[in-house]
Formats: C-alpha cells, structure tokens, sequence
C-alpha cells in the first residue's frame, strides 16, 4: 500500500521586541542569569502583567502577511501547568480568542505553487531556561521569560517533509521582510513542534497523530520528520496501531522518543486572564499596520521569475533577502538598467562580498543608485567588467560615486582603436609560439586577449581587442 | 453532579497537592458539599453561555521600551530557598 | 494625652499645627499596641523601629518647612497581604512564612511619598480565604469588643486593630466582603472601592478579577482620606487600573445631604438567614434616612440567589491559577521533606505542607472547575451569569442611586463556632460577594449594637465609581447617628 503523510506545524517565533511582553525588562539575548529580570516576570507574588504595545502590531503584521483576519479584538489566555521554567507556573497565552485566524501561506515545491492553511496566530510569553551543567541539579535563568512570541499554527495541509520545510523558509523570510523577528536559529529565534499522521494514499480521514516536540532547525524539521512517518509506516505494516501521543525528537541520534502518552496528556485549564484587559486593534491603527508590509517574498519571487526573466534559483536567492531584493527592485525601478543585470551583480559580486564580511548590505555603502551608475559605466563601455569589480568594492566602502570611483583608480577603459591596434600588433609579433599554434589550428585568441589585457593595464575595451585579434590574425 | 474519589485524586495531582492519608475523607466529604454548593447554578437557566470577550475595558499597553531596575542578587536570592550558580536551582531536571 | 482615640482627621490636624510630633503620635498609639495586643493579636508583625524613623524624618521635614500631605505621620496598618519592601508579607500562610518583597505594592508607594507611617502587617486568613481571620497560620485574631469571638476576615487583623485603637487607618483587601465583614464585626467603616479604583500591583492575588485593596477608619472622613491617598490609575503595573474622576478628592468633596436620594432596600437581602438584630439595626438606619428626606424603597435583585456559587466558582479558579507560583522553587517554603532528586515531590510536599486546609479546598476546587470537561458547565456559565448579574446591578441603579442591605446575616460569633463545616463559613458572604462579581463600591459602617452590644454594621452599594455618594450618604447617617469612632473598651 502506498502512504501518504499529513503534517502540521506549530511554528514559535521569538519577536525582536526590544522590552519583554508583560513587563519592561530587555527582552535582548545572551544576557548573564537573571539580569534581565524584574518582580513580573520571575513571578513574585503580587506583580502584574502589562501588554507590550507592540507585540500587538507585530503580530498583527505577522497576521496580514499571512492573509489572516486579524481580529478586532482579542484576549489572553492562561495555560497552567508547572515546571520550573515557568515561574507563574502559568504561560499567559491566547485560547479561543487569539489575534489572528484563517491565514493561508504560499510556497513553491520543485516548481509547483502549494499552500498550507493557518489556523490562528496568537501571541504568548517564553519560558526561561534551564541550565543543567552548572551544578548537580538544575538552575533557572528566567532572562527568556516573557520574550515575546507568535505561535502559528497551520491546518494539517502538509503532505512531506520537503512541503514542510518550505513553507518553514517561506515564514522565516516573511518575518525577516517584516522586520519581527531576528531569525537567528542558533539562538532559537525559531522553533518547530511538528504533528504526523498517515493514511493511505486518495483517502481523506485523518490517521492517529503524533506530535514531536525539540525541533530547532528546518532541516532537523525534515529529518524529524521522514524518521516519524517511516516510524508510522513501519508500525501500520507490522499490523500494529500508531499511538496518539508526544514524542521528542533528537537530532544527534536521528530518533525519537515518547516524551508523553495520550494517557497523561495534559490538562493546561484554560482561561481568560484576569490581570489582563480586551485588545482592540482599531481601524486606524489596523490600517497602519497594512502599510508597513511590504511586497512579500513570494510576490516578489514570481515577478522576478516572470518580468527579470531568472531562473527559480536566481529569483529564490534574491526574494529570500529583503536587502537584496529591495536592492534589485530599487535598481530596476530607476528604468536605466537593465533588472536582469543588477540581479546578476547582486547574486554575484554583491553576494561573495556580504557573505565573506558576513553582513548585509545595509551594512555597506552600496546604493541602489550606486549600483545602476556602475551598469550604466559599463553598458556604455566607460569600464570593462573587470573594473566594474573593482569599483564595486570601494561603492561598498567609500563615500563615493562610481564615476568618481573610475576616475580616481584611473579605470577609465581605452576604446580608441588606433591606439589598441598598435598593442594587439605588439602582442602578436612577441608571440611567435602562438602564431605557430594558430596556424597549425589550434584557438589562441584567449590568450592574445589576456596578452592585450595585461599590455593596455587592464583599461582596454575587450570587445575591441577581440575585434582586432580576429582581424590581425586573419591577415596572418 | 457527585465528584468521584478518583476525580479528586486527579484534581489534586494537577494542583500538585497530596491529599492521600487521613485527611483524605474529610477533604472528599468537604469537595462534595461544595460542589454540591456551587451546582446550584445549574438550576439558573442562562441563554447565552459563550466565552465573549469582556471587552468593557481595552487596550492597557505599555510602549516597547526598556527599564531595567533590579538586580539579580536583590530580585532573587533573597528569597531563593536554593540560590546557586546565579539562579533558582531544583533537582535535577531531566527533559 | 491618649493620642490613640483621635480621629485621623483630628490629628492630621494637630501634627499640622505642631501641637504634637509625628514621634509622640506614633508611641502614644505604639503604647497602646503595648497594651492591648496581646487580647486583640492583630498584627503579625509589627515595625516599631521603622515607624519611629519614618515619624521623626515626617517631624524633621515639617520642621524644615516641607509642605506635606494630610496623613503625613499619620499611622497605617497594612493587610500581611499587601507587599512592604523589607517587611516579611506573609499572607498569613506558612507558605510565605519569611517572604521579604523586593518592591512595594503601588499603594505602600502612594502611602510612604505622603509620608504615612506604617506600623506594621496585620492578621488575616491565610492568602485572604476565609471569614473569620481563624485560618491564619500564625494565630486567630479575637474581636476587640468581645475577645471570644472572631473579629470576621479575610481582612480581620487590620479592621480590629482599629477598632482597638491600635492606629486610626488600615489597609485592608476585599475579594467577596474581606473588608466590609470585619469592619461591620469591629464596628469600624470599611471601603470597597470600585474594581479598577486602586492599584492590585503587589496584593498577592487571590482571585484577581474581585481583589480590590480599600481602607478602613473610624469614621467617614479618615476612611475617604485613606481611600484618597491609594486610589489612582497605575498604568505601568495594573492593566485593570482606571483613571477615576475623584481622584484624591473624595474627603475635600463629602456633603452629607441625602435629601431626595433614592435608596434601594432589596428584599432578598433582608430574607431568612440574616439575624433579627441585624435585620432590625439596618431597617432601622433606612428609617433614618428616610427621616433626612431620602426616598426609601424596596427593590429587587432576583439572582442575588446564584451569587454564592458564581462567586465561588470565579474565586477559585483564579485563586488555583494564582496559587500555583507558590511551588517551593523561587521563594518561600520549600519542604526540606522531598524525595531526592524528584521536582514532582518538591512541589507537592512544599505545597501540601505549606499551604492550609482552606486554601486548599479552594485551590482543589477551582482546579476542578477548570479542568477538561468541567469548564464549560462551571466557570463559563459563572462568567456568563456574572454579565447577568452585573446587569441586574446596572438596572437596579436606574432605579435608586445607592443600595443599602446588611453586612453578614449576624454579628461577631464565637471563635471556633464555624470552622467545622466550610459551607457554613461561606453562608456567612451572602450579602458581600455580589459587589464583587458586578465590580461594585461597598461602604460598610456601624449603625447599631445587638443584645449582646456586638456592632452592626450596613452596607451602602454604590454603582461603579459612586463612592462619593456612598462616602456622603455614610456620613450622613454617621452624624444622624453619632455612631462614630468607637474604640472598643479593652
């Protein structure tokens, strides 16, 4: 029998807040223990939470991004259960009245444009941190309590893992582009708990599922996911019976383990939170939240496909950066240039140099504008394309134009024919090997080029070279 | 509705309270009067029991900045039944 | 010179005029304290040397010329549940037994920038559950008119020290008629101000939805002072705090004129249960104000029958939410009996052996009624009910513009007459809860003694935000009546 996976997701998302939800404290990672930590959230008794305005706007954004209703008022939730790390021992949270509902989230699979459902999207407070090297027992640093957090949750729409992972790339660039989230997996900015179930293929009930819990990268996501659903399918043609239960996933022993069964699941007792009032996002302010997002990444992505004529790698490459793409959409829009070309630089030039930096190009002194100048100089032959990568790395570094740039390295290419003429002539006469090879048959013109290139310093005009290389040899 | 000994037995474990021993009948005799107490709501005929949203009062916010005014060593120690290592600790958790 | 049996009006007055230091005052009243607490057992803890210092800086800056407030040097006491930074806040629970907040509650800080001088932490039933300060874990607190009996709770502590002339003011907390039970006990005046009026930041929170903080005094005046003092929005530490327009000028504002109010009597707080006495002396305060030219007239509040469950439902269940922090790990007990290396065992000996009896049959309670396949038939329909009866309230006050009814169906009973059976305890907030449930002020003060000359006490209710109008009718009947700042013979 053939199987088919269905997966769902719930995906965490640290929001990059500069304060906590519920209290001011620095919400900032890779503080020492307990630093930022104040009566609120360590949990005296007594203290009380306050919303942080703009977890609100953030999730909402988060919510428009994702074609969800953001929902004209919502509540928070307390979810109890204790555990260490949870000094409350309750996570305020959203139940039956979360910020957003209904979204759905497009994504390309191998060429072919899927999508997957969200059910909501609410927002709640992280945990804190257990440390458990530090003694012989385990210390709490509560610094992560109260960071902020968007939780979606998606409809079980997922058929594989490489569904799954894409649609995890497609909101992770969608919370980079809007500017919530600093994505930074190492540090958990990110985290997956993941649902599987199977079923036979064509059929429409839904299998016994499983949640699998620890999952930190996306490709862990994958691999999680592929050991579970062969675990599954394993378990059914052995003649036994998947168990509903919660497993946890370890990706250094590319295995899972049950955590809890269906049996001592938990009863969290939601309720509305008393210390906290009704959230009511407003027309005004719903309104300017839509106008902070941008073209998302998938908007973009089709148009370069479409209009900049790339390949899906190409376009792939530049929607996933925000900086870039923005970069490339800026360039083409000054009509001077052609997209494809800026394109080429960016996933070049511009790409190698921010990525051996390790930095972005906000971090730079390249301007879109900057970066047509460069494509202009070229087109018009004022540079060859190799000085046009020398002039891009000081558009990186100086306050400068890229004419200014040409002028002072003196990179201004020669295109006087004369005065090429007579270095091809020179080069040819002082390569008598090369003649011979030539006239035995052989393609010398790469060489010559390089000849006449080395000759005129770099500064000749290589079509012209070319030109008179074919012509000069012809004479031979 | 009578609550089982079983029940309460599972509502102490989810309030992370012992309740076995002596006291055990007395606390069960006492859960049943109570509740018996509290159903007599049932008997008050409501048309509406949704969970809407209280929404009398709205938006209580405070702005996205930080105020950073206790330290460690005052917030938590002093309190702490177990302080070491900069924090709370408990037995040894095993995740 | 018996500074104790002053108003705090009175000595606001004088300390004004330097007629006495705030360093007299506070000895005066600590001498007192001297004598009496031992029979009366309303502090917890008491912070004599702190005082002494706060009185003599309040002495130093009016010597300097300092403009101060009205309760400058002026003695307050503080519910052990209410957060004092540096002072152990114990809620009465071994569970907090040596809890040493790091912050004060917005109402300590609102009270120490007028310069008050705490005098300390008073009793009261352990984490504010209960009716009869019997459920602390330090030690009962007896009723300054009768030693034998229970002075009422959760709030007993603070309205028997006033009444013993322990100190003119307290602090006390009201989830479903803490203070105004006690108060009517003590033959003091108590307030519960509307949901929202003062700040909960630091009130260890029973069931934060009906927690209000409020004050108690001897007459009208010092409890509007008070009340003036602590009242405010707290924006940054109360998210259910509100901007209220009497702001600090309820005292400056007090006209006792009843002439044209309406006043409801609703009949099903005068039913069977409330005591002859109780019935009689309130009755008999309508019939004064009726004399004053107030419009006196029955109403009716048909859902006052469900309050009992609704409030017991909604308490508890945030008080098993708010409860759980106390877990052993961060502060307070922790149970040096758990087994090694098992976090489950850590949690539950500290909490079993930590907590009281009561508390936990609230906290087994409200875990119940939030639990899978209970909520919906429990706290949702309370919350359902609760808009019900906060419409019923909201109706009623088209109506009439205050309600008045009885405190608690009796008077103070004896110590230990209650403690048998809870259900009876919980009888006894018949009259108090509802305010709660709906949000609403109640003033509570004394209008009568019984047989035994135990005080009566009634109760004014007000819609939201009425306290004015409570504070105005209260003083009205308080000089009607001449029932005011009794200080019980000790």
């Amino acid at each position: 029998m053939k199987y088919e996976a269905v997966i769902g997701l719930e995906v965490h998302a640290e929001l990059s807040t500069k304060s906590k939800i519920y209290c001011s404290c620095s919400a900032k990672f890779g503080a020492g223990i307990n630093e930022h930590t104040c009566p609120v959230c360590t949990g005296m008794p007594g203290a009380l939470p306050v919303l942080n305005r703009q977890v609100v706007h953030y999730a909402a954004k988060m919510g428009l991004a994702t074609g969800c209703t953001v929902n004209r008022l919502c509540q928070s939730a307390r979810k109890n259960y204790f555990y260490p790390d949870l000094p409350k021992a309750y996570q305020i949270s959203q139940a039956e009245h979360p910020i957003c509902s209904d979204g759905e989230v497009f994504f390309y699979v191998d060429g072919k444009k899927k999508s997957c459902r969200l059910e909501r999207i609410h927002f709640e407070e992280d945990a804190g941190k257990l440390l458990h090297d530090e003694i012989d027992g385990t210390v709490v640093d509560f610094n992560r309590c109260g960071v902020p957090l968007i939780e979606m949750v998606t409809r079980p729409d997922l058929r594989s893992s490489a569904e799954a992972k894409e649609f995890l790339e497609t909101i992770k660039t969608t919370l980079s582009y809007l500017d919530i989230c600093d994505c930074k997996m190492e540090e958990g900015s990110i985290r997956c708990d993941v649902n599987v179930s199977i079923r036979s293929e064509g059929s429409e009930e839904f299998g016994t599922r499983v949640e699998m819990k620890n999952i930190n990268t996306f490709s862990g996501a994958v691999r999680a996911i592929d050991y579970e659903v062969a675990r599954q399918i394993d378990v059914v043609e052995h003649g036994g019976k998947v168990q509903q239960e919660t497993r946890r996933w370890d990706d250094v022993k590319l295995k899972n383990t049950v955590m809890r069964t269906k049996e001592d699941a938990q009863d969290y007792r939601y309720f509305p939170d008393p210390d906290l009032i009704a959230v009511e996002i407003d027309d005004t302010w719903m309104e300017q939240i839509q106008s902070e997002i941008p073209e998302l990444p998938l908007a973009r992505y089709e148009r370069y496909l479409h209009d900049y004529g790339m390949t899906a790698m190409e376009a792939r490459q530049i929607s996933d950066s925000f900086a870039k793409a923005n970069l490339l959409d800026a360039a083409a829009a000054s009509g001077k240039i052609e997209p494809k070309k800026a394109a080429n630089w960016i996933l070049s030039d511009i790409s190698k140099y921010l990525n051996d930096k390790e930095i972005e190009v906000e971090d730079t002194m390249l301007t879109p504008d900057k970066l047509v100048d460069l494509i202009c100089l070229i087109d018009k032959g004022t540079i060859s394309g190799a000085a046009g990568k020398k002039v891009l790395i000081e558009l990186f570094e100086k306050d400068e134009t890229a004419a200014q740039i040409v002028k002072r390295l003196g990179l201004e290419q020669v295109s006087d024919e004369g005065a090429i003429l007579a270095i091809v002539q020179d080069v040819i006469s002082r390569n008598e090997k090369a003649v011979a090879d030539f006239k035995a048959g052989k393609n010398v013109t790469g060489f010559l080029v390089g000849q006449c290139m080395k000759a005129s310093k770099g500064q000749g005009n290589p079509q012209i070279i070319n030109k008179l290389i074919a012509q000069e040899l012809s004479k031979l | 509705m009578a609550i089982e000994r079983k029940e309460i037995e599972h509502i102490a474990s989810l309030a992370r309270l012992d309740i076995s021993g002596a006291g055990f009948d007395r606390l069960a005799e006492d859960m049943q009067g109570i509740v018996a107490m509290v159903d007599q709501l049932q008997q008050l005929d409501l048309d509406d029991v949704t969970d809407v949203i209280d929404a009398e009062r709205r938006n209580a916010f405070h702005e996205d900045t930080v105020i950073q005014e206790y330290q460690p060593e005052q917030l938590i120690e002093p309190n702490a039944p177990d302080f070491q290592a900069g924090g709370v600790a408990v037995p040894r958790v095993v995740e | 010179m018996e500074l104790f049996k002053k108003t705090a009006a009175e000595l606001s007055d004088i300390l004004a005029k330097k007629e006495i230091s705030a360093v007299e005052l506070i000895k005066d009243v600590f001498a007192r304290t001297q004598a009496v607490e031992d029979k009366v057992k309303g502090y917890i803890t008491v912070t004599q040397e702190a005082a002494l210092q706060a009185a003599d800086a309040v002495d130093k800056k009016r010597a300097a010329g300092e403009q101060l407030s009205a309760l400058a040097g002026i003695p307050v006491a503080i519910k052990d549940n209410i957060c004092t930074k540096g002072t152990l806040t114990t809620c009465a629970s071994k569970m907090l037994y040596n809890f040493n907040p790091p912050y004060n509650a917005t109402v300590i800080d609102k009270l120490l920038a007028q310069d008050v001088v705490v005098t300390g932490k008073a009793n009261m039933d352990e984490f504010a559950m209960g009716s009869s300060c019997e459920n602390s874990s330090v030690h009962p607190t007896h009723n300054p008119h009768n030693l034998g009996c229970v002075p009422g709770g959760s709030s007993g502590g603070s309205a028997a020290v006033v009444a013993a002339g322990e100190t003119p003011l307290s602090l006390g907390s009201d989830t479903g008629g803490s203070i105004r039970q006690p108060a009517a006990f003590c033959g003091v005046v108590g307030l519960k101000p509307t949901y929202g009026a003062v700040s909960r930041y630091g009130l260890i929170a029973f069931a934060s939805s009906l927690d209000q903080i409020g004050p108690f005094g001897r007459t009208i005046e010092d409890t509007a002072m008070l009340f003036d003092a602590i009242t405010g929005h707290d924006p940054l530490h109360d998210s259910t705090s509100v901007q209220t327009l009497f702001e600090g000028r309820t005292r400056a504002s007090l006209n006792p004129d009843v002439k044209g109010m309406k006043i409801g009597l609703p009949k099903e707080y005068f039913g069977e249960g409330i005591s002859e006495s109780v019935r009689k002396n309130v009755l008999a305060a309508a019939e004064t104000y009726r004399a004053m030219g107030a419009e006196v007239f029955e109403i009716s509040l048909p859902l006052s029958a469900y309050v009992l469950p609704i409030y017991y439902i909604l308490s508890s269940a945030e008080a098993s939410s708010n409860l759980a922090r106390f877990d052993g790990v961060k502060y307070g007990y922790r149970s040096p009996n758990f087994a090694e290396d098992d976090l489950i065992s850590l949690y539950v000996k500290s909490r079993s052996e930590g907590f009281g009896q009561e508390v936990q049959r609230r906290i087994m309670l409200g875990t119940y009624v939030l639990s899978s396949g209970f909520y919906d038939a429990y706290y949702k329909k309370a919350r359902a009910a609760q808009r019900r009866i906060k419409a019923e309230f909201a109706a009623a006050f088209e109506k009439c513009d205050i309600i008045l009814t009885p405190v608690a169906p009796t008077t103070a009973y004896e110590i230990g007459s209650k403690t048998t059976n809870p259900l009876e305890m919980y009888a006894g907030d018949i009259c108090t809860v509802s305010l709660n449930i709906a949000g609403l002020p109640g003033l509570v003060q004394p209008c009568g003694f019984d047989t035994e000359k135990m005080p009566v006490g009634m109760q004014l209710i007000g819609p939201h935000f009425g306290e004015q109008k409570l504070l105005n009718a209260g003083l009205a009947f308080e000089q009607a009546s001449g029932l005011k700042n009794i200080i019980a013979e000790l």
